[in-house]
């Protein structure tokens, strides 16, 4: 199969007939749509819808599907590796390993993921750019039914170059922007179209960074925090041992003394530890936190 | 008997009652069930308070063990054992509250042998389970010192966990200091989604120091909680100083929040008066500016009264922070809002019950408070029933204690199952969706469930009398007389339409071969079938009607393009010389498809264009009502007057006998086609008539278009 396969969507040529959404629901067997309480309209996907139609004031329709990012924020935040980007490309999902956190869920920076919520059993739900069917040297079955020619199917270098293309033959069609080649480091659905949409990612916008260094700004503390803590505390521990030690002998030392010279001299620093055991005696400069 | 801790016990009993009616329902029907979590808020309050706050609230454990361990403040070491315990009994909370969200909870291992290092979700699941383990044996040893554990064996592993007390320590702080901050990073890489007043480059630090102030007043909570359940004396003087150090640690969470705010310059939001201002406000306030300010009194914080209050409040509003980022400030579409259903609530509450109960048994039977003297008992209050150091009973035991326990926990379980949902979980009015004729696979999922339209069929004797027909339009000659898999041919059933667009199983009774018979036999298919394919073999409804109440697009460019013989068809309908090359341009749809077939359609004939196809609501009304309001107009005598009156076809009665269907459906022809193509719609494109021929009906009677199967089936 082909190496980075990407889609172009040219949301000016959708009618928004939905035959991709049909199709859709066809190769994966998908069945009819189940919606959850207080979801009105199936606009969004579902776990029994991959991709869809969303309509935009003025007769816009845009497909709305996974992007398989580049960088995908949902192979990079599942703790157990379920969700995986393939070496060609589309991200895919492991139902075998998946314990059902919906981690993957909340990080989507285009929300895609669904999950089965109705199921004693549920799983993740999403679309994998027909990842079966690219293995059969076939098209994305959404691709395949499209009657407008609104969806484009190729290596992304490709789409790439026919959406600039576009933009360059048409400019008074398009926007000038192919969204999808640098939002969040890079997507392998790529779109052109006549209206923004800022409106496909969360909070109406996103940025051209990669989500997954996020996390691992945080993540790559983690030998130093073990090896520091466990060294500082480690040190806390043996310092204040050795003072405790030294206070006792100390304190020792003056008992002896005292009871050698009879003079005075005691009424240290301790007097609200009534325990007569020296260790348990608090030494001076130990109040911090 | 009556004093505090059974009526403490009685109540926790009773929610831990409810929570048993609630799981059964969780376990065997779903998250969707009980929760009011969606796609749009896959984390709601077992996240947000089980886990994050659990973990959290937990952390007196870790705190206190550097305390007395590391920092060597031997004064606060009666406060160790039970931060111990409170801390062990909270992780294995957080563990239960886990199994209750996790969609698959039998799985909750799979971290252990599946590793994926990238994930922040990943580091916090090892730390949890190993730090659980190291409270496990650093609380072990109270277990073993139990009289009743008093075998050389075990002495030898006490001797054992107390000489590795000093390196389980160090384990438990490093551990707890990654996964306390790291519950934090899991909101690193939601940018988009946390409101930025909550979203911080440094919200790990924030997590961890915040935790570290939270366990300390939640160490001074437990303590003034368990003197007034347990009426041991209050260690005022050693509370105070938690109290400062505690005060001392907010007052750096203060700083570093607003410091982290301004750095980002969006401080200016908490005052801006919105929604999430007046949140924030509140919560820094809750958790930390007021408890952090009392708190810089000695009064204060050589009061009961005063701690009291400032652990309450520094407790609540930390749980609000963790609330706050997980749930409140996290970012939803309008329209997606999320607040806990009462038995997300009920979980979390029963939860935290069941494990109080838990500390309590665990403080009645092992020596959890190291010399704790107790206030003079008043005359009338019981005598505890148990002495820890002899493990002897004091008092007979008698059955009113666990009988009145028992009967609270069945009767918070009985309420509770008054109220679950026994029911699935509601539809809203939903959209048509894609309706599967007799082929259809998905039959056996039920009719109410999955499908606008699907064909029943009786075999019963009552059945057999009243049928009527051989096949279906269109099914004539596929094969012979029975569908395929069929276990009845087909002469003996009577074959039943079931209009249910709503998808709530009141579906409307269609006789089709009552009407086809009144409207003429085979010839008066495009009576109806108003875009009339010839063989119409029962295209779906959906193909075309989307939605309810929305009209759709029904024409199909590919077809047209493949009739018209690719590229060179364009100008037939886009007219040469017009550059702009849609809809609008073209020619109407008219100027080919001349001749309706119908002469007397029910449906009027099509206009110039043919515009979008109705909602699927409006076009079955459409159809039906017309006829209907006309037919008893013509023929008085024959149709009963209410003819065209909503009843007629929305029968409830009608829906009764939907449901005595159901079986005889199951016993009935319905299955898979043997070529295992999944739905109609398939098949009749693979024979050349696909259901988007709906949009071209003069074309598709005379069958031009050879291209129409073949674009599905490459």
């Amino acid at each position: 199969m082909i190496r980075s396969p990407a889609i172009l969507v040219d949301t000016t040529r959708c009618t928004g007939c939905e035959e991709c959404v049909d199709a859709c629901k066809q190769v994966n067997d998908l069945g009819a749509d189940r919606l959850r309480p207080g979801q009105e309209g199936v606009d969004g996907l579902s776990s029994t819808r991959f991709t869809t139609i969303l309509r935009r004031p003025g007769d816009h329709f845009v497909k709305q599907q996974c992007r398989h990012c580049l960088e995908p924020t949902c192979v990079s935040v599942c703790l157990v590796g379920a969700m995986q980007k393939t070496p060609e490309g589309p991200v895919i999902y492991d139902s075998d390993l998946c314990i059902g956190c919906r981690y993957c869920l909340t990080a989507c920076p285009y929300g895609i993921p669904r999950y089965e919520w109705d199921e004693s059993v549920p799983y993740v739900r999403k679309c994998t750019l027909c990842y079966p069917r690219l293995k059969e040297g076939k098209r994305p079955a959404c691709v395949d039914a499209c009657p407008h020619e609104a969806l484009l199917f190729g290596t992304r270098d490709e789409m790439l170059r026919e959406a600039h293309r576009r933009l360059k033959a048409n400019p008074e069609r398009y926007l000038p922007h192919v969204f999808g080649e640098k939002e969040v480091g890079g997507t392998s659905v790529l779109y052109l179209a006549d209206i923004s949409l800022g409106f496909l990612g969360w909070g109406g916008h996103l940025g051209d960074e990669p989500m997954p260094p996020l996390s691992w700004a945080s993540l790559k503390k983690v030998p130093p925090v073990i090896v520091g803590m466990s060294t500082l505390m480690g040190g806390i521990y043996w310092v204040i041992r050795r003072r405790m030690q030294l206070a006792a002998k100390a304190a020792e030392g003056e008992i002896a003394a005292m009871e050698a010279g009879g003079a005075e001299g005691a009424g240290g620093p301790d007097e609200d530890t009534p325990a007569p055991d020296p260790v348990t005696s608090r030494p001076e400069g130990s109040d911090h936190e | 008997m009556s004093d505090r801790l059974t009526n403490l016990k009685t109540i926790l009993w009773t929610l831990v009652g409810v929570l048993a009616a609630v799981s059964v329902v969780r376990f065997t029907r779903g998250l969707g069930s009980v929760t009011n979590l969606s796609d749009a808020a896959p984390w709601g309050l077992w996240i947000g308070f089980d886990v994050m706050s659990g973990v959290a609230l937990a952390a007196g454990g870790f705190v206190l063990a550097a305390t007395v361990h590391i920092f060597g403040l031997k004064r606060y070491h009666g406060f160790l054992r039970p931060a111990i315990l409170t801390a062990w009994l909270g992780y294995a909370a957080v563990a239960v509250g886990l199994l209750y969200d996790l969609g698959l909870p039998w799985r909750i291992w799979h971290p252990i042998l599946h590793w994926q290092h990238r994930s922040v979700l990943f580091e916090v699941a090892l730390c949890v389970m190993l730090y659980l383990s190291v409270l496990t044996l650093e609380f072990a040893p109270a277990i073993l010192e139990h009289p009743l554990l008093d075998k050389r064996f075990l002495r030898g592993i006490l001797r054992i966990l107390k000489k590795a007390t000093i390196p389980l320590v160090i384990a438990g702080i490093v551990l707890s200091t990654l996964h306390q901050s790291s519950l934090g990073s899991l909101f690193l890489i939601t940018p988009y989604r946390l409101h930025p007043l909550w979203y911080s480059h440094i919200i790990y630090v924030l997590f961890f120091v915040s935790a570290v102030a939270l366990g300390l007043m939640m160490v001074v909570l437990e303590s003034l909680l368990s003197a007034y359940f347990f009426r041991h004396e209050v260690h005022t003087r050693e509370l105070a100083g938690l109290g400062l150090a505690a005060s001392v640690v907010l007052w750096i969470y203060v700083a570093l929040r607003l410091g982290d705010l301004a750095l980002r310059g969006v401080l200016g939001m908490a005052v801006d008066g919105s929604w999430h201002g007046a949140l924030f406000v509140a919560e820094l306030g809750l958790s930390a500016v007021i408890p952090a300010t009392l708190m810089l009194s000695r009064r204060v914080r050589e009061s009961r009264a005063g701690m009291a209050v400032a652990a309450a409040f520094t407790v609540s509003g930390m749980v609000l922070y963790r609330l706050d980022v997980s749930i409140f400030a996290f970012l939803r579409p309008p329209g997606f809002g999320y607040h806990p259903s009462w038995e997300e609530l009920a979980v979390s509450v029963g939860i935290v019950s069941a494990f109080a109960l838990l500390f309590i048994f665990f403080v009645e039977r092992l020596k959890v408070y190291e010399d704790v003297s107790r206030r003079p008992r008043s005359e009338d209050e019981p005598k505890p029933s148990y002495d820890p150091s002899t493990v002897r009973r004091l008092q007979p035991r008698t059955l009113a204690a666990p009988g009145r326990f028992t009967g609270a926990a069945l009767a918070g379980a009985a309420v509770a199952l008054l109220f679950l949902p026994v029911r699935g979980s509601e539809r809203t009015p939903s959209p048509v969706v894609a309706a599967r004729s007799v082929e259809g696979e998905s039959l056996d999922r039920g009719p109410a469930r999955t499908h606008a339209l699907v064909f029943a069929a009786l075999d019963s004797a009552e059945a057999v009398t009243r049928a009527r027909t051989t096949a279906l339009p269109g099914m004539t000659g596929r094969s012979t007389g029975a569908f395929p898999g069929s276990r009845a041919p087909l002469e003996k059933t009577t074959l039943l339409l079931l209009v249910d667009g709503n998808q709530d199983g009141y579906a409307v009774l269609f006789d089709h071969e009552a009407h086809k018979e009144r409207l003429g036999g085979d010839t008066s298919c495009v009576m109806c079938h108003h875009l009339n394919l010839p063989p119409e073999a029962n295209t779906p409804c959906a193909s075309c009607h989307r939605d309810m109440y929305d009209s759709t697009q029904v024409f199909d460019h590919a077809q047209h393009i493949a009739a018209l013989d690719g590229n060179e068809g364009c100008v037939q309908c886009h007219a040469q010389g017009v550059k702009v090359k849609s809809y609008a341009t073209s020619t109407a749809c008219s100027k080919c498809h001349v001749e309706p077939v119908a002469t007397d359609p029910v449906i009027p004939a099509a206009p110039d264009r043919w515009p979008k196809a109705e909602g699927y609501m409006e076009a079955m009304h459409g159809l039906c009502v017309t006829c209907h309001k006309r037919e008893v107009q013509r023929h008085p005598d024959k149709y009963p007057a209410d003819l065209a009156e909503c009843g007629t076809c929305h029968d409830a009665d009608r829906a009764a006998q939907l449901r005595e269907l159901e079986p005889a459906r199951d016993r009935a022809v319905l299955s898979r086609p043997p070529d295992g193509l999944p739905a109609a719609g398939r098949d009749a494109r693979t024979e050349g008539a696909g259901p988007d021929s709906h949009g071209t009906p003069a074309a598709s009677a005379t069958g031009a278009f050879p291209g129409a199967g073949g674009r599905q089936t490459p």
